[in-house]
């Protein structure tokens, strides 16, 4: 009955089996630190990527150009027509920004916004190989100065953080990522505090934990609100799509759609020097 | 020698372009499983005992690729190794249909298995992610690429490179 124990076959199977689910169990957490193997693996990946990056840019571009003559020349129009107003509208906002920091100084706020950080330019070289996480491959690591936990950044908004380093790359985790939460406020009302988290799906974020009372509404820009010290204050994360309440009745969940277009990313930034903010320096 | 530096070739390519090439042009956001492709053609031809190490193997360095929940490929993998290696003297290898439906099994039983171990290891509700939507998807994508992929490895095989 037992002749099964004799065999080899059915020990190799149960060690497969015991060696899988015990180091799951050992890298379930986040880790900042990655082994030897897993570094030499990438080491020989990121060339290779990076390569391939380079080609596809060229490529992409030469076609483009190529493919799309006129409808190029009207979007130069437009973007010029669009960059004279925009001259416009910042120099206005460049008044209201001396004019805020003036104020902020005067009352001896710290100060929160992006324009304070240093920014790394960095190329996006490849992608999750999986449909289960949402990741990118960055051509920066910790030789340029990257290391776990620094916040990812585009000119429209957060994109997600860096989860692991190595010596010429990095892995960002995106916002659509389903380990992904972030500590979010509405623009608008600036009172709502809620949590962005990924769907795991490529395009929708979910906020969940709004009071019923809160006065949500559609189209409204979600921020991140700085509470979750891992992210500046004031980047843009969403704009509230639609929102439902949950079963219990106490509580509304909004779904955010993301400013940032994660199918397209070619190029991002990276925080290099965002020291998360502790209740220390809080000054409200 | 040779059969054996294109057999850990393989999945090392294929890694590389599901995160380059196929990453760029996902259909819905999907992309396909050419590492579950080969260890399912794998299977099918050498069976149970040589699929499972070849699928344990196979997703153990996609999971040290990516890093995260070390083990959980390697493990899906290594069952859909077993499980389709199973019928290794049950059907007929000549049959294309044989390869486009053994992907279609091992698509199903890898996302399965994938599904209950995040679950139970992350605790992350993954079934209300379209989860369903997800699978359907990359059952197309696999499908579409496992007649190309399946004639070649077939081949190779009985009169080619990967003869044993």
């Amino acid at each position: 009955m037992f002749k099964f124990l004799r065999n080899k076959y059915f020990w190799a199977i149960i060690l497969i089996v015991i060696a899988s689910l015990s180091i799951m169990s050992m890298t379930t957490a986040p880790r900042q630190e990655v082994t030897v193997v897993e570094n030499i693996i990438r080491d020989i990946y990121s060339p290779l990527q990076k390569c391939t990056g380079n080609i596809r840019g060229n490529w992409g571009g030469i076609s483009y150009i190529f493919s799309n003559k006129r409808s190029l020349t009207e979007r130069i129009n437009t973007l010029e027509e669009k960059n004279k107003q925009l001259s416009l509208d910042n120099q206005l906002l460049r008044e209201y920004q001396s004019e805020a920091k003036r104020l902020k100084k005067l009352l001896d706020f710290k100060e929160a916004n992006i324009d304070k950080y240093t920014l790394l330019e960095a190329g996006v070289i490849a992608r999750s190989p999986s449909n289960w996480y949402n990741t990118i491959v960055i051509d920066r690591g910790k030789n340029h100065g990257v290391y776990y936990g620094m916040p990812v950044i585009t000119p429209e908004g957060l994109v997600g953080k860096v989860m692991q380093v190595n010596n010429t790359t990095a892995e960002v985790n995106l916002l659509t990522d389903r380990e992904m939460a972030v500590g979010v406020i509405l623009q608008r009302t600036r009172e709502t505090n809620g949590l962005v988290e990924g769907l795991g799906d490529g395009n929708l974020l979910r906020m969940g934990n709004i009071p019923y009372y809160s006065s949500v509404e559609v189209n409204d820009r979600v921020i991140t609100s700085g509470l979750s010290t891992t992210y500046p204050k004031g980047i843009d994360v969403g704009i509230v799509n639609k929102i439902s309440r949950e079963p219990s009745g106490l509580l509304l969940t909004a779904e955010v759609k993301p400013v940032v277009d994660f199918d397209r990313l070619e190029e991002v930034l990276v925080i290099i020097d965002y020291q998360p903010i502790t209740d220390s320096d809080e000054v409200e | 020698m040779v059969r054996y530096v294109i057999l850990a070739l393989l999945p090392f390519l294929a890694i590389f372009f599901q995160s380059t090439l196929f990453s760029f042009y996902s259909i819905r956001g999907t992309i396909p499983d050419l590492v579950l492709m080969f260890v399912v053609f794998f299977a099918l031809i050498n069976g149970e005992r040589r699929g499972t190490i070849y699928g344990f193997l196979c997703g153990l360095l996609e999971d040290l690729y990516m890093g995260r929940l070390i083990g959980l490929n390697a493990l899906c993998k290594a069952i859909v190794g077993y499980s389709l290696g199973k019928m290794q003297g049950n059907v007929f290898k000549e049959n294309m249909l044989v390869g486009v439906l053994g992907v279609l099994a091992g698509t199903i039983i890898n996302s399965l298995v994938m599904l209950i171990l995040i679950v139970l290891f992350s605790g992350a509700p993954a079934i209300e992610n379209d989860f369903f939507v997800k699978v359907l998807f990359q059952c197309l994508y696999n499908l579409l690429l496992s007649v190309p992929v399946y004639f070649w490895f077939f081949n190779s095989s009985y009169n080619g490179v990967l003869k044993a």
